[in-house]
């Protein structure tokens, strides 16, 4: 046995997980990112025998609600603490450091200095006053700004670090990456919140190969954001026959189309459907809701009223559909 | 004159929060507190389709989402007419429980525990566990390649910081175990609420997950795994520091401030929601021997802007609350406004609950010599958790029990469409403490949207009558005898569990302007 793989041998038993679950994970992993299985694990395991090399990471948050933070930490295949102890080195994430005010504001200066290291994003950049948002005493754009030029790479994480989101609707205006960092490579995970799998997944490919994944043409790892969600929704053939849900009361309306409560699925592109969310025991469209885009860089202006077929979407959504434009799912 | 030192960030918190203090003869000798981030969420919901804000009112929050959603989806329930049923009612009670429970687990481990234990003494464990040794080899690891990122830098131990190896080392463990635990009580929640974080399944009238018994087993059997480890690990952690090594912080009662404590009562056990797991009451001036309890009134809310940036006014009850911003009020020092109940400065959050509550654990501490403080927040937090575990059961059950019987339902459909006009508000209690929306309806859109949060109530500036807010009254007398290590300071201030995305959600709807925060 190699060093490297007595090393992940130790790591596991650390974490408590068995090394069938942790090669399941890999096996997933790899499939949705294209690699081989042991290509993947033989990568991970080198890269947790030095932990002198953890990559230096700094996570920087705008304006934004930490709801992207929390979907980080409730990763559990590899778990949260394997990612923060083992796999980076995470200088500067204002909700998990020790570190307070002029501590912290040092760790930040000289990591930024040192340059090399993985920033990621989460919140939006106000574009109307910098006043919008301050750290330290400084406007928060100008650090994005400071910190993108020497980072290896960089992650906007959910709806508002990637296209504005929210924030995007409000009076500040609030921006993603793609405006507030023209030109420079980002890798884009929308999704409010971003989903633990992407960033975890997209966190360990960058490890194990030093690359950024095949992006789509904003950004997005074509892994994660290529499918649309109406091309695997369950609830599929009820759109197609029109048969829509009216009565969250009625059992047998249960798994009915959601597009008169506003559901966006069939013009929004992400793996949802299939990955679902919390380690798969859930998602919107399943707990009886509906899509409403949060992957899409219009959302959410875009997407009011939620919850009817009222907006300018869901009419055109319509519209397609009735021009023969959304094709039926064939019948199996 | 004293030194004056500001900490910014405060880290190990929700949302963008920065503390100055005047440091005279090692004490605290005034504070001030202030966010620096706003991004207008009550603002762009003016016009906009009712329904939609529970959904976005949920984004106020990545931490505390499902509260937000649930207390706006009440605020709706009033202004539309809307009777929740019984199942809509429980199934979003079993949503909140989950919540409560990974919030309060995560905020002792991930955001606290660090202020108050020396993380390097698991160096010095000489015991023969093989998890724990498992523990020293990982930390000593770390410390050997210069890599203990994001563990260190830190504020350095002081005499209050757990050194004993034994004591720490399980500390650590917990720390790391914690985070795949509370991330599968975030999974328990998504079984109904359909993912975290941001629920998606709270709407106006009810729920929109359509249970089956599958769910509720799923649910109980996820919730069997919370209960193991809230009653075996964290709570007899936090009563092990608290009675234990953090004893003199507790006795000394560090970051009690006001004394007044505020619950507007939340997660009902009956239909009728008379009897609630945290019942409404107010406590003005506590004599811990003998605790008197008011009825909670919500006509006596009011919000100052003496020293906030808003248009001078008097205080007003927030149905009626403007959010013209003055920018140039050379006075004001934050975008937080300043809540009082019947003009007084009130603490929100678990300590407030368990007082009011007058729990009997929580009270067989204060009789031990816990004084109202940071200590006690943390003790109080734990203690709740296990009621809320608790109250899941009853409503697991209670919800098999409504699922079986004829015309069960979750959702009141009569009444989704929204009304002309109307208003309503919604009361609740949040993780973090009482949490109030209110919201008026006019042609079928909303014209006007107010928050008050437990961090407003708790981080307030102060109001017309000079009542400092609780954050700022509880520094005084905390003391800081090395300036540039001002550990105590973000321990009271962590206490709270301070969630600044909360508090600070307003902006100048004609300038679109904040002014940077200039202490005179």
């Amino acid at each position: 046995m190699g060093e490297a793989q007595k090393n992940l041998d130790r790591e596991l038993e650390f974490h408590g997980i068995s090394r069938r679950e942790f090669i399941k994970y890999c096996a997933a992993t790899a499939a949705v990112l294209g690699l081989s299985e042991l290509e993947l694990t033989t990568k991970i395991a080198h890269a947790l025998e030095a932990a002198a090399k953890k990559p230096p990471v700094i996570w920087l948050e705008g304006q934004d609600c930490a709801g992207c933070t929390i979907s980080f930490t409730g990763a559990l295949n590899p778990p949260a603490a394997s990612i923060i102890l083992d796999k980076l080195s995470i200088r500067y994430h204002e909700t998990i450091m020790a570190a307070a005010g002029h501590l912290s504001e040092s760790v930040y200066h000289d990591t930024v200095k040192q340059g090399g290291y993985v920033l990621i994003v989460e919140g939006s950049i106000p574009s109307t006053d910098d006043r919008f948002c301050m750290m330290g005493g400084r406007p928060f754009r100008e650090i994005v700004e400071e910190a993108a030029k020497k980072a290896a790479a960089i992650i906007a994480v959910g709806a508002c670090a990637t296209y504005g989101g929210i924030p995007a609707a409000g009076p500040t205006k609030g921006i993603g990456l793609d405006k507030a960092l023209p030109g420079k490579a980002v890798i884009n995970l929308s999704t409010c919140p971003v989903h633990t799998d992407h960033l975890v997944g997209t966190i360990l490919y960058f490890l194990s190969t030093g690359k950024v994944p095949p992006l789509d043409e904003i950004g997005r790892p074509k892994a994660y954001f290529e499918q649309s969600i109406h091309d695997n929704c369950r609830r599929r053939s009820y759109f197609d026959e029109d048969t829509f849900l009216k009565d969250w009361n009625d059992p047998t309306q249960r798994d009915w189309c959601l597009y008169e409560k506003g559901c966006k699925g069939p013009d929004t592109y992400s793996d949802c459907a299939i990955r679902r969310w919390n380690d798969g025991i859930n998602f919107c469209i399943d707990c009886g809701a509906g899509c409403q885009a949060c992957a899409s860089p219009d959302f959410y202006a875009g997407m009011t009223p939620l919850y009817t077929a009222e907006s300018e979407r869901s009419q055109n959504i319509m519209a397609r559909k009735k021009a023969g434009l959304i094709p039926k799912k064939e019948k199996v | 004159m004293g030194k004056k030192i500001v900490i910014d960030p405060v880290t190990r918190i929700e949302g963008h929060l920065k503390i100055e203090v005047e440091i005279e003869n090692g004490k605290v000798k005034d504070a001030w507190s202030s966010g620096t981030m706003a991004r207008g969420v009550e603002a762009l919901l003016k016009g906009k389709d009712p329904r939609d804000a529970p959904f976005v009112t949920s984004r106020i929050c990545g931490v505390c989402y499902s509260v937000h959603q649930l207390t706006s989806a009440r605020a709706l329930d009033e202004a539309f007419g809307a009777k929740v049923p019984w199942g809509g009612t429980l199934l979003r009670n079993l949503a909140m429980g989950a919540q409560y429970i990974y919030d309060h687990v995560l905020h002792f481990y991930h955001l606290s525990a660090l202020d108050y234990i020396d993380i390097m003494a698991v160096a010095n464990y000489k015991g023969k566990d093989k998890g724990l040794l498992a523990v020293k080899d990982k930390i000593v690891g770390l410390v050997k390649v210069k890599d203990t990122f994001p563990l260190t830098p830190r504020y350095k131990p002081d005499e209050f910081c757990v050194k004993d190896p034994d004591m720490v080392i399980s500390a650590v463990k917990h720390y790391i175990d914690a985070l795949s635990t509370h991330a599968k009580a975030r999974n328990m929640g998504a079984i109904f609420g359909g993912r975290t974080p941001h629920y998606q399944s709270i709407v106006v009238g009810g729920f929109t997950q359509y249970p089956d018994i599958n769910m509720v087993a799923r649910f109980r059997t996820m919730l069997d795994e919370q209960a193991k480890f809230v009653n075996e690990v964290y709570i007899p952690d936090v009563l092990a520091f608290g009675t234990g090594p953090l004893f003199p912080l507790a006795k000394m009662g560090l970051g009690g401030g006001h004394y007044n404590y505020i619950s507007y009562g939340g997660l009902e056990k009956d239909p009728a929601g008379k009897d609630m797991v945290f019942p409404p009451g107010v406590i003005i001036g506590l004599d811990p021997k003998n605790i008197k309890i008011q009825p909670f009134d919500q006509k006596k809310i009011t919000e100052s802007v003496k020293y906030a940036w808003y248009k001078q006014d008097e205080p007003q009850h927030p149905y009626n609350g403007k959010q013209e911003f003055d920018l140039e009020q050379k006075k004001a020092y934050s975008f937080v406004k300043a809540p009082r109940y019947d003009g007084l400065p009130m603490e929100a959050g678990p300590l407030a609950r368990m007082l009011i509550t007058k729990n009997s654990t929580f009270l067989g501490l204060v009789k031990k010599g816990v004084k109202p403080g940071a200590v006690a927040r943390h003790a109080a937090r734990a203690i709740e958790t296990k009621l809320v575990v608790d109250a899941c059961y009853k409503w697991c059950d209670d919800l098999l029990d409504a699922m079986t019987k004829p015309g069960f339902k979750i959702h009141d459909t009569e009444h989704w469409e929204p009304p002309n006009n109307g208003m309503g508000a919604g009361f609740y209690e949040a993780p973090r403490g009482a949490l109030g929306h209110w919201i008026k309806i006019k042609d079928k859109k909303i014209d006007n949207y107010q928050a008050v949060v437990p961090s407003t109530w708790n981080a307030s500036p102060r109001c017309e009558k000079k009542y400092r807010g609780q954050y700022e009254e509880s520094l005084i007398g905390v003391p800081v005898p090395d300036p540039d290590n001002p550990i105590n300071v973000v321990r009271v201030i962590r206490s709270f569990d301070p969630c600044l995305a909360c508090a600070i959600h307003l902006i100048d709807p004609k300038t679109n302007e904040i002014r940077k925060f200039i202490v005179e």
